[in-house]
């Protein structure tokens, strides 16, 4: 092997030294500033359409807001939003105790329980669960809880349905949450000679209730603004909701967005504006939530 | 302790202050830290031109942050600061201007493990050939084979230059960043505690090719192994709590100490 | 815990009093140790049960449908509905509407397409952000970039909907797309950007609708993996010389590549089911190919959703069957396209992706 280029001619570059204040060729700093600048591009691609989206739906239904949507049920003028915010906060509440409860099991299953091949499966099918489309979860609740079961356009086919959509967000931040306390806990709690459901109690799931909190928000969120389930499970109503589970469409306010915003009647596209804030207002909040959890958790545990 | 005089300091000037003969590197006043805590403290030391330069000390003796102070990838670490001067050749690498890529080119570096980056064997060893455009294409070839055989690595990957080199042992990895950071021509070769994830075989060969490199390289080497210093050193300098306490030929620090720190480090009554 | 290890191991001759509690907690295993874990097991496989309903529903309304279209169903593209007022004819056994007739190929074509056009934006939009993100911004500037993923996230799709369809797509219409069309050779390939540009709902807006609702899931798992990128091998690249251009270049990216791969595959499978927005933005037509990026069109999602009213006059029921026909199809594609990123991502990166709409 003979010398062939610099690279091979010897490690101390010949007689000169290279100096230390030599820019860069050219092309490697233009390079850099093309790389970056267009990263910064991308950056500002994101916080465009975000500030176009809020702008949009602010500037459009602030102009038209009257505080009595808010009291008002609807009507054939238009009339409100009260039955629809009534009506998301049923789904909202029936969502969190349902899939809240089989979100929350279901995780501590797939950490404390679950071991192999059985947990993997289960975890698997969860995570498919969560990519189908929501238009194929409302449609597949029309066809067996609407139809078949004869509950009709109803709260418990439209729970159910939503259900299905969130339980594995909560799974799975559930799941994750409860490894992530630490095993000496555990040990703690058993040594001391607490029963193991104790500790699961007392010990485990305190410590991971920030984490659970967390996802159980962020499903919230989902179910706040999901529209494509609800549609032919909740169906839709002018009036307050009932109490009755079944055999009764609810409001609720996406269909409003959704049905409203190409009426001809302004007074219906306002009504679309409004819901449109008010969901973006819900969403925002409990996003604001989950992410004061989070800081306050890592304030709590930096100070362990 | 220090060959420089005080009054030769010359803060952030970019002029050629001194070119000590025989001397690759010189730290003059060096004070370094990171936010509130200081590292090293107003420390002067000469690295000797084509020798090696073992630093040695206990946990925390700033022998690590010295070291990396030479090539200056301190910077990045956050709340950094520095005061005094580092010079390369007589030139201060910490003046304003100074460009950290052709640095680093003049400089280079192995670091404690192994850090293979994600491309083939080939590609990883022209990686800063290519980033410098320091030979074009027609000579890629030459390059991959003689830095190879160079480390002692040719043999082994000659078969495979386009395969991951994830795949191979540790000690053929470290021994391929090695080949890279020869690749590119540095004057002055950093190596932090290059051997302590290396099995004894592969570390005993790392020690002779740093013997072979010396004459033609500066090598100044962090380790915590005290015989692999006195095997392949030609100074040593021993650090203790963020100062230099002694700078000598390697088998005078270890044989006839100046310092009592020095002594009962090196008889192992400390560390 | 010393004190303790004389409950773990009781001595020959326990006291009466713990005797008695170990005596009750022989009896009690069954509520300590069996119940919980049945409860949850219960709870646990309420996923897969609802996995294998979705598909046994779906296959059980629309296997006849299924025979009668047969296999051609995915290559043609008729939507007609049939004579209501005819007397139903029965064709193979299964009861229709005189001439009724669907074909996939439209809405199959306009899925994907419309997918297409949000992943080739979202991905690249997403990749260079997370890239600023972690090599470039302090800490500070990082959290509020992922405060408008984390919102861009959780705005309901109908509120995108309504984005697109008052706002984004008459933007499209008049200040983007005039430009693209008339600037166009005309030439083949190229002939897909030029044609009418229309009043802004159709193909184009509705692929950069879907781009901006997937950014926030391939964004922030690519920023997920690549601050997953050890800080050794960037730094060796830095010591060789490298700009931190070129770091992130031949070393952060590279190292991140199969998860980001991932993750886009994850995009592209909430792309394809998304429903809500589309259905707005689209122009919902039925029944023919978009040719050009500005022609109205519809996707499966959307169809279902803005179909199935219609579908109810089907005195045969043979349009709902179609329909379920059409929501097993897009069940099978979302649920491969969701499969094929998580196994490639665990093979190669060892890593979880995220779910659903992922932050």
């Amino acid at each position: 092997m003979t010398t062939a280029g610099a690279g091979a001619a010897g490690r101390v570059p010949d007689n000169t030294p290279l100096d230390l204040y030599g820019r860069p060729a050219w092309h490697r700093v233009a390079a850099g500033y093309v790389g970056w600048g267009a990263c910064g591009l991308a950056v500002a691609l994101i916080a465009a359409p975000l500030a176009s989206v809020l702008w949009g739906v602010i500037g459009r239904a602030v102009p038209v807001w009257r505080w009595s949507v808010l009291t008002e049920a609807g009507n054939g003028q238009g009339g409100g939003l009260a039955n629809e915010i009534v009506g998301t906060l049923f789904i909202l509440a029936g969502v969190s105790v349902l899939a809240g409860s089989v979100g929350v099991l279901s995780g501590i299953y797939l950490s404390e329980y679950a071991r192999g091949r059985t947990g993997a499966v289960l975890r698997g099918a969860s995570e498919v669960l969560a990519g189908i489309p929501s238009i194929v979860l409302g449609y597949v609740g029309y066809i067996a809880l609407v139809i078949a079961l004869h509950w009709q356009y109803s709260l418990a086919a439209a729970l159910i349905t939503l259900s299905a959509l969130t339980v594995p967000y909560i799974a799975k931040s559930t799941e994750a949450a409860l490894r992530q306390v630490p095993t000496t806990y555990r040990e703690g709690a058993e040594a001391l000679g607490m029963s193991p459901l104790r500790s699961l109690r007392r010990i485990t799931l305190k410590a991971a209730l920030p984490g659970i909190t967390t996802g159980w928000l962020v499903a919230m969120a989902i179910s706040v603004g999901e529209t494509a389930p609800l549609l032919y499970t909740a169906g839709f109503s002018d009036s307050l909701p009932s109490l009755s589970l079944t055999h009764s469409p609810v409001g609720y306010l996406p269909y409003v967005v959704w049905t409203f915003y190409n009426y001809p009647a302004k007074a219906f596209q306002s009504l679309s504006y409004d819901a449109a804030l008010i969901l973006v207002v819900m969403v925002l909040v409990l996003i604001v939530l989950a992410r004061i959890v989070v800081a306050f958790t890592q304030r709590h545990t930096e100070r362990n | 302790m220090s060959l420089s005089s005080p009054a030769a300091r010359s803060v952030d000037s970019p002029v050629v202050v001194d070119r000590g003969d025989g001397v690759a590197m010189r730290a003059r006043g060096l004070s370094l830290g990171f936010g509130s805590t200081a590292v090293l403290a107003d420390l002067d030391l000469d690295i000797h031109r084509g020798t090696i330069t073992a630093l040695i000390g206990p946990t925390g003796s700033g022998k690590t942050t010295f070291l990396r102070s030479l090539n200056r990838m301190n910077d990045k670490v956050a709340k950094h600061w520095h005061r005094g001067d580092v010079l390369l050749d007589g030139s201060n690498i910490y003046s304003p201007g100074v460009q950290l890529m052709a640095l680093r080119r003049r400089v280079g570096m192995l670091f404690q493990r192994p850090n293979p980056f994600p491309m083939s064997i080939a590609e990883n060893v022209l990686a800063g050939v290519k980033a410098h455009g320091i030979a074009g294409k027609q000579h890629y070839r030459a390059i991959v084979e003689a830095r190879l055989r160079e480390v002692g690595l040719w043999e082994a990957v000659s078969s495979r230059l386009g395969s991951s080199p994830f795949n191979l042992s540790g000690g053929q990895q470290q021994l391929l960043c090695l080949a890279r950071a020869l690749a590119t021509g540095p004057e002055v070769l950093l190596l932090d505690e290059p051997t302590s994830s290396l099995d004894p075989i592969t570390t005993e060969h790392v020690e002779a090719l740093l013997r072979s490199l010396a004459p033609a390289l500066t090598i100044v080497i962090v380790t915590h192994n005290l015989a692999q210093a006195r095997r392949v050193s030609n100074r040593t300098a021993f650090f203790y709590q963020g100062r230099l306490v002694e700078l000598t030929d390697t088998t005078k620090l270890f044989e006839s100490p100046e310092h009592p720190e020095t002594a009962n480090y090196v008889s192992g009554r400390m560390g | 815990m010393t004190l303790t290890t004389a409950d773990q191991v009781p001595p020959a001759d326990p006291l009466p009093a713990t005797r008695a509690a170990l005596a009750s907690h022989g009896r009690t295993g069954f509520m300590q140790e069996k119940l919980p874990r049945l409860v949850t097991s219960l709870a646990a496989f309420v996923p897969m049960a609802a996995l294998l309903a979705i598909v046994g529903v779906l296959a059980w309304k629309a296997l006849p449908a299924l025979g009668y279209n047969g296999i051609g169903f995915l290559w043609h593209t008729a939507w007609r509905p049939g004579n209501a007022y005819a007397n139903p004819v029965r064709t193979g056994g299964v009861l229709h509407p005189v001439g009724a007739s669907y074909g996939a190929l439209p809405l199959v074509a306009g899925t994907l397409e419309s997918s297409v056009i949000a992943v080739a934006v979202a991905v690249p939009v997403s990749v260079g952000a997370a890239l600023l993100v972690v090599e470039k911004l302090p800490r500070r500037l990082s959290s509020t970039v992922g405060l408008f993923l984390e919102v861009l996230a959780g705005i309901p799709s109908v509120v995108f909907g309504l984005w697109g369809a008052l706002t984004f797509g008459p933007f499209i219409a008049r200040d983007v797309a005039p430009f693209v069309a008339g600037h166009m050779p005309d030439v083949p390939v190229l002939n897909f950007f030029r044609g009418n540009v229309g009043y802004g709902e159709g193909l184009l807006t509705s692929g950069l609708v879907l781009a901006v609702m997937i950014i926030p899931i391939v964004a922030a798992t690519a920023r997920d993996l690549l601050r997953q990128v050890p800080r050794l091998p960037k730094e060796g690249a830095l010591a060789l010389g490298m700009s931190d251009w070129e770091v992130a270049r031949k070393v952060s990216l590279p190292w991140a590549r199969a998860g980001i791969i991932g993750a886009s595959v994850l995009g592209l499978a909430r792309a394809l089911g998304e429903t809500m927005a589309v259905a707005m933005v689209s122009g919902a037509v039925l029944g023919t190919v978009p040719t050009n990026l500005y022609l109205p069109m519809s996707t499966i999602a959307a169809t279902i959703v803005s179909q199935l009213d219609g579908a109810f006059t089907d005195g045969t029921g043979y349009a709902v069957r179609t329909l379920a026909e059409f929501a097993l199809l897009l069940a099978v594609i979302t649920l491969l396209t969701n499969i094929a990123a998580r196994v490639l991502v665990r093979r190669v990166a060892g890593t979880a992706l995220p779910i659903g709409r992922g932050v």
